[in-house]
């Protein structure tokens, strides 16, 4: 059960994705199967997490590649429907995922149209969107190409763009998937300072990253995924200690 | 469907719209030149092959050809729909209803400006009007839904299947060249074995819809509204429940 205070709720959550080559992916394939009962060869992403996150926290989750943190980080964020296991997400939290920088955005719409069409995914009106429009375009550092198509647009604007509108939202909970690699040094360092702004404000936060000193400095805990279960969970230097033995390089 | 799909699904729709012909010359004319090319073309070659007075045809032929081309574009262009939109179902919890219901809305905005091409062009070749013409908007409602439903089901099919997409393809092509569209329903002696086809063939009732008001220059039966709703209930109900009951296997397949 979740507490009054969680924000997320993962009870012996299992998530697995089904294994198979482009032939198998097809309906002679399917009737095959049926026919003689073969059960689908899978790869299992998460096996049987339970995890809380609590309001106002701020988690880092840590681990290898094809450990499961992005698998995770989809399931908090609804994307995911696990096949096991249940996901508690609180209805009155506004839940913003950054996933990728973009998402939604249309290479032939201007940057302006792009707003309004990547705002209303996020959940906004469009009288949200047009108060908050020119400080989007202020932080995002984009006053005269907004009217211009995004695909003339060089990968910094484009990122500064799309992580000006996913945070100036102020959303209640953040969900961040190795995102910060957006512009030049000054504009990651705006960014990272409005990250500390709306983390300082209450805003939730789950960053997947393997960045281990960037995430020490953001949160207060860690998790550490190994092979779709939970390694460890705790401090920070603890778990990122832990990580490091394991992987051999402390 | 929630408020952010909901919102999301209007704007997309509109955005894909404007991109249609944002870059072309002639702009948003090609909504409507577009339709008249393909009518042009298509009446002065079967009055040719059929022999037919070229006016008359046009008439019978547009009268249900322009349903059919909507309720066509609307199954093929959703059954793609949710595995193209990928780049947003496996980043955003958006409902997988807004991508098939946006090209839903493009398709019928599109059919809109045919239409309106429709009555230009029977303006010009059509010699009397009725009032049974003012059903129309309501005839082309279950086309609407029976094209909605149909693409529903054929866009959770191809999700998991691929190879569905010929299959569809001429089953329509089938379905299209068996109903009456190109060819008029009396054309075959009561009892003879395509009479008694066509009384079992959906599209007939559905191409009356418009066939009646239009050319014959009556309203449209009972039987004709109500095996036209019946399709359009059944298929919609059938599309809703498909998408909905594999709403969370979706991503799996993408």
């Amino acid at each position: 059960m979740s507490g009054a205070r969680d924000v997320f709720g993962l009870e012996a959550v299992s998530v697995s994705f089904r294994r198979g080559t482009i032939e198998e992916r097809s309906l002679k394939h399917a009737l095959v199967g049926l026919l003689r009962r073969e059960s689908p060869r899978v790869h299992r992403a998460l096996a049987g997490i339970d995890l809380a996150v609590s309001r106002g926290e701020h988690l880092g989750v840590i681990g290898r590649n094809g450990a499961g943190k992005s698998t995770l980080l989809r399931v908090l964020a609804r994307v995911i429907t696990p096949q096991e296991g249940r996901v508690w997400v609180d209805p009155t939290c506004h839940v913003v995922p950054l996933l990728e920088l973009g998402i939604g955005f249309q290479p032939d719409l201007s940057g302006r149209e792009n707003v309004h069409l990547a705002g209303a995914l996020m959940g906004y009106t469009r009288r949200e969107i047009e108060d908050r429009l020119d400080g989007i375009i202020r932080f995002a550092e984009l006053d005269g190409f907004i009217h211009e198509p995004v695909k003339n647009y060089s990968s910094g604007m484009y990122a500064r763009l799309a992580f000006s509108l996913a945070t100036d939202v102020e959303p209640e909970v953040l969900l961040v998937d190795e995102v910060f690699g957006v512009g030049d040094e000054f504009f990651m360092e705006k960014c990272v300072a409005r990250m500390r702004r709306l983390m300082a404000a209450g805003t939730t936060t789950v960053f997947v990253s393997h960045d281990l000193d960037f995430l020490a400095r953001q949160c207060e805990r860690f998790v550490w995924l190994d092979g779709g279960l939970i390694a460890m969970d705790g401090a920070p230097t603890e778990v990122a200690a832990a990580y490091r033995a394991h992987r051999g390089t402390s | 469907m929630d408020h952010a799909s909901r919102r999301f699904t209007w704007l997309y729709a509109q955005s894909q719209l404007k991109l249609k012909y944002r870059y072309t010359a002639l702009g948003f004319l090609w909504n409507l030149l577009e339709p008249a090319l393909y009518l042009g073309v298509l009446s002065f070659v079967f009055s040719v092959v059929n022999g037919m007075r070229m006016r008359d045809y046009a008439v019978f032929l547009f009268s249900a050809l322009v349903p059919w081309r909507y309720f066509e574009k609307v199954v093929l262009t959703c059954m793609d729909s949710i595995v193209q939109g990928d780049w947003l179902l496996r980043k955003l919890p958006v409902s997988p209803f807004a991508l098939p219901l946006a090209r839903w809305i493009v398709a019928s905005a599109e059919f809109l400006f045919s239409f309106a091409v429709l009555f230009l062009v029977l303006a010009a070749i059509k010699d009397r009007w009725t009032l049974h013409c003012l059903v129309l908007p309501l005839a082309a409602l279950p086309w609407s839904l029976l094209g909605l439903g149909l693409g529903l089901v054929c866009a959770a099919l191809f999700t998991f299947y691929r190879d569905i997409r010929p299959v569809v393809q001429m089953g329509l092509m089938f379905a299209f060249f068996s109903a009456p569209i190109l060819f008029r329903a009396d054309l075959f002696p009561r009892g003879s074995f395509q009479a008694s086809m066509l009384s079992w063939h959906p599209a007939t009732y559905l191409a009356a819809l418009f066939q009646k008001p239009i050319y014959h220059g009556a309203w449209p039966g009972l039987r004709d509204w109500t095996v036209s709703f019946a399709a359009a209930g059944v298929s919609l109900l059938a599309g809703v429940l498909m998408v909905s009951r594999n709403r969370g296997r979706f991503y799996f397949y993408l």
